[in-house]
């Protein structure tokens, strides 16, 4: 599970981009469908992080994430309508029940769950993206221009879970060898049993942590005043996909405060103005698409991906 | 003028009052390779921190003596310049990186350094072109081998520029291919690019002849320093044992050269032994199939494994161990040792075939009712160890399966030479005897066979003689042991039959003589010996073979 989380090379367009413009992508991708309602942009914005997800070639290190958001939308399409009783359109009731009385399923109800799972889905599909383009080298490597202690520690921790992961296992394996029973006993016997596990694993990693800073010190850390190294070229294809995660960020601002992305649901669906609703959205969209049909590009058209 | 010197140093670790080290008088010249050897303890490491400027930066402690860097006295915060100026590699490549990815951790000293872009970029690019880095760049450091790790490692630290590279044991956790590999390119860096290098090694059969000079430590003194060849002969006269093999026998022999490679051995042997005619030499074939009428312990049969997600690592491989036999298992990196041992240990169970363990399937007993029958030591010592003292660790282990004490902690305490420090923190110990406690920890529950992965890495020559010794006496007393281990040496010692795997496979499975007609997997007295005396695999069959047995009385232990 924790090597299908992380990071993987594959030399694909969207992990060849500068990490500025693609955090500036991914961020278009999260806060999009925290600031719409319409559920017509909130299946476009789903859409793109769905395909952005296949231009990066990650979707089965992307499955887990999506199981669980899958999960989580039928989650929420299944408890909303039974909390929120303000629809009109009323599909069924249920039977009486003691205290709550009679609840009735109307149609907004379960729209607006579903809508909500959409939302839902699509921030888990950016964190997915997040997680399958964006190598954490490039991240701490810009945050550490003006906080390269915070930064240090992200790198140093990030490292330290592979091991920790792997210690635990092969811990966990010698402590059932030596006559543990992690299944046997009560429940707070059991938990006695676990913090044998932890206490390995926490006298190891103190251990190690001395050892690297051993190695820290030893080249030089905290000697003086320290530079920064960065090696990320800038390149056609991120000032491209950097307007194109602004500019969608931007319209989407500019298209909420004009009301183009409100949608009620209660107590029924609002109309919906297909021409300028649809005018914005298609912007958006396109917006959001443009590096997605550059990824096209850079993989099948030699002449393109010489150009970006 | 030496590049650094140290005069009259003593140090001592906060809260001891033994001094770690004593009274050193040390001079490392510019372009020198010089080899410091020595057993656990010997105060080895704390000169390599000193020399790197961690003693008593780092560690704190009393320091008292001087240390001069080019002519220069070293005071106080002064030493910190010896951070910028001695690069050092320590043993465990896992520990020693700091970044997630290649590239960042060969320019984060550089960072520290406080370089321009210009410069870092420029450092990097030389270094991971020299070292063949460059494919591995974007990798994360966790994903990399021991041996690539220790190359980065060893990355990071060239492109600081250091005046002198300290290498504390940079091949005890690399398997041979990967320690050759690194000791090549440190050769190279010595005699093509005159970096002055310090290096603190167990496994000399590899580097002893690079050396211009070798330093022998015994607790925490410099007990000798001269050239290889006079150190061998110093202890060999002394009965030390920190010498590879070639240069051990040649200076038990009293011979007045001592060869310190297997291809100037075979020259100075000639001396000794008649060259033998080839018709001779190929009469003699060894029986490849072992012969052992003992009942078996273990059986596995036509075991195949593949890891979740990954291609098949152990295939179509069968195995029999008998009571009492000493089987040691060798093969290269990723071939499939460790898994093999999990496999027979119950920890994994095999996707198709079988482990029959005392006549019962593996498959159909939990780990818990294994840990009875079965001891398995891994890599890391540390896994096992979590109690406060080293008593209560073996005790732990009879708890858990309700075995009264009846005296079985202090027996097996003191036939691992532990007694002393039952109630010492296993954490406070040394590599070696933490690799002790464990291997009691297990030993307790009575296990009729062990499993050892790789127990002699990192240890000395007299901790090995000490292991080895002991593993005997079990094999004695009707137990088995099955190893896994890339150290020849060893299993030539003491095994009495190697198993090869190549590729998840067996590649050869025969009694120990087979090693001396392995090509790589030879221990150097065989090597030394081709064609000139058959089944000759250790210092002791080697002087008994040139003497008739008289000589065996010089040899040290």
């Amino acid at each position: 599970m924790l090597e299908q989380l992380s990071y993987k090379s594959k030399g694909t367009f969207l992990q060849s981009i500068h990490s500025v413009a693609i955090l500036t992508y991914i961020a278009a991708l999260l806060l999009l469908p925290l600031i719409i309602t319409h559920p017509l942009y909130l299946l476009g914005v789903f859409l793109v992080s769905f395909l952005a997800i296949f231009a990066s070639d990650s979707a089965a290190e992307c499955i887990p994430f999506l199981v669980i958001g899958l999960w989580l939308t039928v989650f929420v399409m299944l408890c909303n309508p039974l909390i929120a009783q303000h629809g009109n359109t009323v599909l069924f009731y249920l039977p009486n029940l003691p205290l709550i009385g009679r609840l009735r399923i109307s149609l907004e109800a379960i729209c607006y769950g579903a809508a909500m799972g959409v939302r839902l889905m699509t921030i888990i599909l950016a964190f997915a993206l997040y997680n399958a383009v964006v190598h954490p080298d490039k991240v701490t490597g810009l945050v550490s221009r003006f906080a390269w202690k915070s930064s240090l520690l992200v790198s140093l921790a990030t490292r330290m879970i592979p091991s920790a992961a792997r210690d635990l296992s092969s811990a966990k394996d010698i402590m059932q060898l030596r006559g543990v029973d992690f299944s046997a006993g009560t429940f707070r016997e059991r938990l006695k049993k676990y913090s044998w596990l932890l206490e390995v694993l926490l006298l190891s990693s103190l251990e190690g942590s001395l050892a690297t800073a051993e190695a820290m010190q030893a080249r030089a850390f905290g000697a003086g005043r320290r530079s920064c190294y960065r090696r990320e070229l800038v390149r056609p294809r991120d000032y491209l996909c950097f307007f194109s995660g602004l500019s969608a960020l931007l319209l989407a601002v500019y298209a909420r405060v004009q009301g183009y992305t409100d949608f009620l649901f209660y107590p029924e669906f609002s109309s919906v103005a297909w021409g300028s609703d649809l005018f914005w959205l298609v912007l958006i969209v396109l917006c959001l698409s443009i590096p997605l049909i550059l990824s096209w590009g850079w993989k099948h058209w030699p002449y393109l991906r010489s150009k970006i | 003028m030496a590049l650094l010197e140290i005069k009259d140093l003593t140090y001592y670790y906060p809260g001891s009052t033994r001094p770690s080290l004593n009274s050193i008088d040390l001079e490392i010249r510019e372009g020198e390779f010089l080899l410091v050897v020595g057993g656990s303890g010997s105060g080895k490491s704390s000169l390599a921190r000193v020399i790197a400027g961690l003693i008593p930066e780092f560690y704190g402690g009393r320091l008292q003596g001087k240390l001069f860097f080019q002519g220069v006295e070293l005071k106080g915060d002064d030493r910190h310049i010896l951070n910028s100026h001695v690069g050092i590699v320590f043993q465990d490549p896992e520990k020693q990186l700091v970044m997630t990815s290649v590239e960042a951790e060969i320019a984060f000293g550089l960072e520290n350094l406080g370089l321009t872009q210009q410069e870092m970029f420029r450092r990097v690019a030389e270094v991971m072109t020299f070292l063949n880095l460059a494919p591995l760049r974007d990798k994360f450091t966790s994903n990399l081998s021991g041996g690539e790790k220790q190359k980065v490692a060893l990355a990071a630290v060239l492109a600081m520029q250091p005046r002198i590279l300290v290498l504390d044991e940079p091949t005890s956790q690399l398997d041979p291919v990967a320690a050759g590999e690194f000791l090549d390119l440190v050769e190279y860096l010595n005699k093509e690019l005159g970096y002055t290098v310090v290096l603190i090694e167990q496994r000399l059969e590899r580097c002893f002849h690079l050396a211009d000079r070798a330093v022998v430590m015994e607790q925490g003194e410099i007990v000798f320093d001269g050239t290889p060849a006079d150190a061998a002969r110093w202890q060999v006269e002394r009965q030390l044992p920190f010498i590879p093999p070639v240069a051990k026998f040649f200076a038990s022999v009293n011979s007045s050269a001592v060869p310190l490679t297997v291809r100037d051995g075979r020259r100075e042997l000639h001396k000794y032994l008649p060259i033998v005619s080839l018709q001779e030499n190929t009469d003699r074939k060894i029986k490849l199939t072992p012969v052992n009428k003992e009942p078996a312990v273990l059986v596995a049969k036509n075991l195949w494994y593949s890891y979740p997600g990954g291609g098949e690592v152990i295939r179509g491989q069968s195995l029999s161990v008998s009571k009492g036999e000493f089987v040691v298992i060798l093969g290269a990196n990723a071939a499939g040792k460790s898994t093999l041992l999990k496999l027979l240990a119950g920890i994994l169970k095999p996707d198709r075939g079988s482990v029959q363990l005392l006549g019962q399937d593996t498959r159909h007993l939990s780990l818990m009712e294994l840990g009875r029958k079965v001891g398995y030591l891994s890599q890391n010592p540390n896994d096992y160890l979590f109690q406060d003292t080293v008593e209560d660790e073996l005790r732990f282990t009879l708890n858990n399966f309700q075995i009264p004490d009846n005296g079985i902690c202090d027996e097996i305490l003191k036939k691992l030479n532990l007694y002393a420090l039952r109630h010492a923190n296993p954490r406070d110990l040394s590599s070696g005897e933490r690799q002790r406690v464990a291997l009691a920890s297990i030993l307790v529950a009575g296990p009729r066979l062990l499993l050892l992965d790789e127990p002699t890495r990192g240890m000395d020559y007299r901790l090995k003689a000490e292991l080895g010794g002991f593993l005997k006496g079990i094999t004695a007393s009707g137990g088995s042991v099955v190893m896994v281990t890339h150290d020849v040496e060893f299993a030539a010692e003491y095994a009495e039959r190697v198993v090869m795997i190549f590729d998840g496979m067996v590649a050869c499975d025969g009694p120990r003589e087979v090693l001396g007609e392995s090509i790589f997997y030879a221990p150097q007295i065989a090597r030394m010996f081709r064609g000139l005396a058959q089944g000759v695999l250790t210092v002791r069959e080697g002087l008994e073979k040139v003497s008739g047995g008289a000589l065996g009385v010089c040899q040290s232990r």
